[in-house]
């Protein structure tokens, strides 16, 4: 499998006045094309800064961070906006939606950044739409819509341009259980038939369960990078609930 | 051009989900523009008003006379008398059309019960070939024969015979009136009319202008004046023309350089275009006052939103916006703002010329240039001061503005 996050030896300081804080210290990481994977750890572990940096929001202070071949470092904030367009999908704990703008419209905004025509953005917004479940509420605004289906509003955002790459921070952090698993269930489907990287950040040991490895971090270190339990992955279909 | 369109959409609609806040912000640069095209308006209304009042006057039309800016004291020599004036005539025989003494005296007349003033102009034969305003509708006007004769005819206004006796064709009646402390009993030989104009409508005196040959109204050995009334041929330079008029009065009468001066229609016209000229100015001062007030409006409102949006901004950053996609996106939003302003200060602006023209009797006249321009500047004004707010959005972090709450 091609490897398509390569971290070595990465570093990230934090200067707030004359406090520094090292959020990340040496990080080493490869994650390949096609790998569903959970970073765990406890706030303050440095998992969301490592997401921010795996995202290009943010810059490494130290190391090399290359993303299909791409050295981030090297990039511009143009190029990095380019990055994230075409090659992450974001899904955020809070769900993100644009306020006062249809669940349309905001499936269809990485591909108006994308410069996609018009027919072709609406055609493949409603598609997505209609994949996660939401092809009849395609017009309401994220405040007519459940936590859960706003999550399914955002992973259809996040697949807009067909990333390679799906980054979830926290994803079910404001769901209930139920809405959790069909969330997740999403996400394997993707994984499974779609063959999307996907890189999901937690803190609850249920969520990474259903992930192919779990990573997890400790003070700005990986203290473990271990495969799930395969028991569990494959036999989801009738996974009991103990989140 | 996909991301234009987007972008306008995206302006229209933050607008319209802050319908009142909009307004507002907008109110300044409404208040800015419709007094500058209101201003503009009027002012070119009047000047057009005023124009096609001088229009009954041919633009040969001019005074000679005492010039006071030098002479403190009119002697003897200096008047001008009915032979200069024939002196002038002969000397230039081909430009002079019409040149008579400018004399008028004021009476007061009585028919019947009826008490009213006469301000009558002593004219030349011929007047009405010249001053193309007067119309005569019954009778005739001041011929050579009453010139010559100095008879005691008159031509009096059409509201004049109205009030005097009742109706509009009075030829033939008299009119008693005092000229020079001598009763004189004169016959009326016309009527005429003025069409309606802005300074007739402001004319609030009770007098009746009123036509008498200029022998008439200089009788009783009065021969001399201090003006002559020229109408001069169109086709030459008239301030030329009328320089030379006056050097050769000043040659002929024996008198100092300077004694005369001469006023044309083409200089009065040039004081009142001069007057509206400095009104506009004075204007434009005004509206780039309040569009500037106007655009710190917006400049503040857009801040505003700027901050309310940043969590917006830090989404649209993270779906892969670029710098320049969010600068443009508020960029575009201060320029739409200003500039449905600057449509709805022309609008209104448009509608109170109207209402002022409407008030005063002349025909609204608007430039298409100043609606344009003031449209133009209040985009401008968007551009100007929506650049910085814009660049705020532009310039916020991402990571931070996902976290701002």
């Amino acid at each position: 499998m091609r490897e398509l996050i390569q971290i070595q030896n990465l570093d990230k300081i934090y200067v707030n006045g004359k406090i520094e804080v090292h959020a990340l210290k040496s990080i080493d990481l490869s994650i390949s094309e096609g790998e569903f994977v959970a970073i765990m750890g406890t706030s303050g572990s440095g998992k969301s800064t490592l997401m921010n940096i795996l995202g290009c929001l943010d810059r490494p202070s130290g190391g090399r961070y290359l993303l299909d071949g791409i050295d981030t470092r090297e990039q511009s904030d143009d190029e990095l906006s380019y990055i994230r367009n075409q090659k992450i999908g974001f899904i955020f704990q809070s769900f993100n939606l644009v306020p006062r703008t249809s669940a349309l419209h905001n499936v269809e905004l990485p591909m108006v950044y994308g410069r996609v025509s018009a027919e072709e953005r609406r055609r493949r917004a409603l598609s997505l739409l209609e994949s996660v479940g939401l092809g009849e509420r395609y017009m309401h605004m994220p405040n007519e819509l459940s936590g859960g289906q706003k999550q399914r509003v955002a992973i259809a955002r996040a697949l807009a341009n067909n990333p390679p790459i799906i980054l979830a921070d926290e994803p079910t952090g404001n769901l209930d259980s139920k809405s959790s698993i069909e969330i997740m269930e999403i996400f394997t489907k993707l994984n499974r038939e779609n063959g999307n990287t996907i890189i999901v950040v937690t803190h609850e040991p249920d969520i990474a369960e259903f992930t192919d490895r779990i990573i997890s971090f400790k003070d700005g270190r990986i203290i473990e990078d271990r495969p799930a339990e395969r028991g569990k992955v494959s036999g989801k279909e009738g996974l009991p609930c103990n989140c | 051009m996909q991301l234009l369109i987007e972008n306008i959409k995206l302006a229209i609609s933050a607008i319209k989900s802050n319908k009142m806040r909009s307004f507002l912000t907008m109110l300044g640069i409404i208040i800015g523009i419709s007094s500058v095209i209101a201003i503009s308006s009027i002012g070119a209304s009047a000047q057009g008003a005023i124009s096609k009042e001088f229009e009954g006057y041919s633009s040969g039309y001019m005074y000679i006379g005492i010039n006071w800016q030098t002479v403190d004291e009119v002697t003897e020599d200096m008047m001008l008398t009915p032979d200069d004036i024939e002196a002038l005539r002969h000397r230039f025989p081909d430009d002079i059309l019409y040149a008579a003494p400018s004399v008028g005296i004021d009476s007061v007349t009585k028919v019947g019960r009826v008490e009213g003033t006469l301000s009558i102009n002593g004219v030349a034969a011929d007047y009405t070939r010249f001053s193309k305003s007067i119309h005569i509708i019954h009778g005739r006007m001041i011929n050579q024969n009453d010139v010559d004769g100095a008879r005691n005819n008159i031509v009096i206004p059409v509201d004049a015979a109205k009030k005097f006796f009742g109706k509009e064709d009075v030829v033939g009646e008299i009119l008693p009136a005092e000229i020079r402390g001598n009763s004189v009993d004169l016959t009326i030989v016309g009527v005429y009319e003025i069409p309606p104009s802005i300074f007739s409508r402001m004319d609030t005196s009770t007098s009746y202008t009123c036509y008498a040959a200029d022998s008439t109204v200089m009788q009783g050995g009065y021969d001399s004046v201090r003006y002559i009334e020229i109408f001069a041929t169109e086709d030459k330079d008239i301030d030329k023309l009328a320089t030379s008029f006056v050097s050769y009065l000043e040659k002929y009468k024996g008198v100092a350089k300077d004694t005369y001066s001469y006023e044309s229609l083409e200089q009065e016209v040039g004081m009142i275009n001069t007057v509206l000229g400095y009104l506009s100015v004075a204007i434009g001062a005004i509206a780039a006052i309040s569009l500037l007030v106007g655009g710190i409006g917006i400049m503040n409102i857009m801040l505003v939103s700027v901050t309310e949006r940043t969590r917006e901004i830090g989404i649209r950053k993270s779906l892969g916006a670029r710098t320049k996609d969010i600068l443009t996106q508020f960029l575009i939003e201060a320029i739409i703002l200003s500039v449905i302003g600057g449509v709805l200060g022309t609008t209104l602006g448009i509608g109170i010329a109207a209402l002022g023209a409407l008030v005063v009797g002349v025909d609204v006249v608007i430039r298409p240039s100043a609606v344009l321009l003031a449209v133009g500047f209040s985009a401008a004004v968007g551009l100007a001061f929506g650049y910085f707010p814009a660049r705020k959005a532009a310039r916020l972090d991402p990571i931070e503005a996902l976290r701002y709450e």
